[in-house]
């Protein structure tokens, strides 16, 4: 069983307009691989794939993950294997605080089946004692807890409950779209921190960016770059310093060349 | 005693069985007038209320109401009454007679002269002025055995600056025949007083739940009303908080969820009379099943009013799409001195962006669905103050997803 997301020919739709054509890739378990690219290329298309949102067709392809081809579980499921997407734009739920939201995803996580979910729930004290030392973590204020989920949030509070979640639920290959946006040099410092603290060698993280900017704070192995819906380069940590520099003009022309 | 059905029941008998119970004259003559109003009225109009699973006149008035009344020792050291309105009589019949059918008019229709010619039995709360009654009371009313009619009341007076806490229950195992309960509750809220009242129908299958409430606020007057509609085939609930103060205020919180087989109407009344006065109303349904609910609201701002402020939210979720709900909020104003006034409405499935959200984090989708559904009905469910009934009420709201 391989903790590597691999990714084979995949084509994705969303209402019958083609968005991915064709994206084959590789994300090594363990490692920190970024992907790269212009705005509107498919790079938050392919994290609702992995993640399995209902609103994109997978038309063909395969994402293998621990030993199953992901694309036949549900999102749940997908969750429980280890897989996690922090969002680029998380969603409001009124009237559901941040604490119960959190206990119910580790609950879900905790659960086996054949067993009773109240014997394999988490004890009170040791979820408080959890969220508490992971909300300190990230600076966070602990009047946040209650709070409605993502509810009247700012960009940068968004942000950082995503990585309380990825804190508290542990996965083994974290998909962030976008993290970086809308956050202040003080914020991007404190989510790469949590992000680093989780990464390497423990879990494989797919940073998605357009910028270089998160890339100073979370360093990759690898880099692919997207374009129209394809991976069109895979390189080293290098690239994604070129690509700041000349933009993505340049690759753009040597491609079609 | 032999029970009578409406068909069998006349005037002189219902006027005979009054004095013979010991009753005030003047409460034997208004039994008498609202019975022949009554006997005269037509069927009411009501558009989507279907009654015609139910013949209320082959049906016979039980001859007691069945009610459990919890105070707590404290509350009546302090002077705090609740007791059934008929023992009530005796004890405090001039307050009863002077506030008696003053909301809730009693030969509005058909079935509002039914409840004020027959009501058997109900609550009285008093509390005396500058009395804060922290803890909450209870009122719980029952359904007599089946096939029989419960008309039970209840008649609030908070007196100048008092406060107090009201939950009021209509609670039953499911029917096998359909049942009529129609119960009046009205609340008089005195100058500077604050209320809570919690109503709560969650009657079994097979009820028609026929009520009249109203809520008279004085000057500076708080009232924080939180309706909830759970249970019964038909719900008809025609509601009123009056603004009659000046600087009175209202927060007006409804959760109602109508289930298959269900017709849950509420029809929510603010009628702005006071100067300067507030009110708040957000009613949210849920609808599931081949289930059907109506929201009938209505904003009244009378000519006497000035710088009111008003808002109303009404916000509905299907969870079927065989599932149905009506809204008909209405605004009538009949003043130049608005302050302020909002309206908002939504209606729809549950938000699949939600849904995905939650599911992303290893949450199934029932428990993402019911997760949703209770943080959609939260501001009802946060004000009820009792832990227990809030439990029982979410079970119930569970059971229904
Ligand atoms: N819900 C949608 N409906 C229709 N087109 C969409 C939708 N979401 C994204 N697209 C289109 O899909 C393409 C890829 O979008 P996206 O995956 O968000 O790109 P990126 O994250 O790289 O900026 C864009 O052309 C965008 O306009
Ligand atoms: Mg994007």
């Amino acid at each position: 069983m391989s903790n590597d997301l691999v990714i084979k020919a995949l084509h994705a739709n969303i209402e019958e307009k083609e968005i991915l054509r064709g994206v084959n890739l590789t994300i090594r378990g363990g490692t920190i691989h970024a992907i790269m690219g212009p705005n509107g290329s498919g790079k938050s298309t392919l994290a609702s794939v992995i993640a399995g949102h209902p609103g994109y067709e997978v038309a063909s392809g395969e994402i293998w993950y621990k030993g199953q081809n992901i694309l036949e579980l549900d999102p749940d499921e997908r969750s429980k294997l280890g897989l996690f997407l922090a969002f680029q734009y998380p969603v409001a739920v009124p009237g559901v605080s941040v604490a119960n939201f959190l206990r119910a995803a580790l609950n879900a996580h905790r659960s086996e089946e054949g067993k009773d979910p109240k014997e394999t729930a988490i004890p009170m004290a040791q979820f408080r004692k959890q969220l508490r030392e992971g909300m300190q973590a990230l600076e966070m204020d602990e009047g946040f807890a209650r709070r409605y989920l993502n509810e009247g949030f700012s960009g940068g509070e968004k942000k950082r409950l995503e990585i309380l979640q990825m804190t508290m639920l542990r996965p083994t290959m974290a998909v962030m779209d976008e993290t970086d946006s809308g956050l202040d040099i003080d914020a991007l410092r404190i989510v790469a921190e949590g992000v680093n603290r989780l990464a390497h060698p423990d879990m494989g993280v797919l940073v998605i960016t357009h910028y270089q900017r998160l890339l100073n704070y979370i360093k990759p192995h690898f880099v692919s770059v997207m374009m129209d819906g394809r991976i069109v380069r895979d390189a080293g940590p290098e690239l994604a310093l070129e690509l700041e520099e000349k933009g993505y003009d340049w690759l753009r022309e040597e491609l079609t060349a | 005693m032999t029970l009578l059905t409406l068909k069998e029941l006349t005037a002189d008998i219902i006027g005979e069985r009054a004095k013979v119970a010991g009753e005030p004259h003047w409460l034997v003559e208004r039994r008498r007038e609202a019975w022949a109003h009554f006997a005269q009225a037509g069927p009411p109009e009501w558009r989507r209320t279907d009654l015609s699973g139910i013949d209320p006149t082959a049906l016979a008035p039980s001859s007691d109401t069945l009610v459990t009344i919890e105070l707590d020792a404290s509350l009546e050291r302090l002077g705090v009454v609740a007791k059934p309105l008929r023992a009530a009589l005796t004890s405090h019949e001039a307050l009863i007679q002077r506030y008696l059918d003053t909301a809730v008019a009693p030969l509005e229709h058909k079935f509002s002269a039914l409840r004020a010619a027959l009501w058997q039995d109900g609550a009285f709360i008093f509390v005396p002025k500058d009395v804060a009654a922290e803890m909450p009371i209870r009122v719980r009313y029952h359904l007599p055995p089946i096939g029989h009619t419960t008309l039970p009341r209840t008649l609030v007076i908070a007196e100048a600056h008092s406060s107090l806490t009201l939950i009021e229950e209509f609670s039953s195992p499911d029917q096998s025949v359909p049942s009529l309960a129609a119960p009046i509750s009205e609340i008089f809220a005195g100058p500077g007083s604050s209320v809570r009242f919690i109503s709560a129908q969650r009657w079994g299958n097979g009820v028609y739940h026929i009520a009249g409430q109203k809520a008279v606020l004085e000057q500076d007057a708080n009232l924080e009303w939180t309706s909830i509609g759970l249970g019964a085939k038909v719900q008809h609930i025609e509601a009123e908080t009056t603004l009659k103060g000046n600087g009175s205020q209202v927060n007006w919180y409804g959760a109602t969820f109508a289930g298959s087989d269900q017709l849950l109407l509420t029809g929510p009344w603010l009628r702005h009379v006071g100067h300067r006065a507030e009110s708040f109303m957000q009613f949210k349904t849920v609808v599931n099943g081949n289930g059907y609910s109506v929201f009938d609201g209505m904003i009244k701002i009378e000519h006497e009013s000035a710088a009111t402020s008003t808002r109303l939210e009404e916000h509905a979720l299907h969870l079927s799409p065989q599932a149905r709900n009506d809204s008909i909020p209405g605004l009538k104003i009949d003043t130049n001195s608005v302050l302020k006034g909002g309206h908002a409405s939504t209606s729809g499935d549950v938000d699949e962006e939600q849904l995905f959200y939650m599911q992303a984090r290893g949450i199934s989708k029932t428990e993402a669905k019911r997760m949703i559904v209770m943080g959609f009905f939260s501001p009802a469910l946060d004000s009820i103050p009792v832990e227990s009934l809030r439990e029982e009420l979410e079970a119930t709201i569970e059971s229904k997803i």
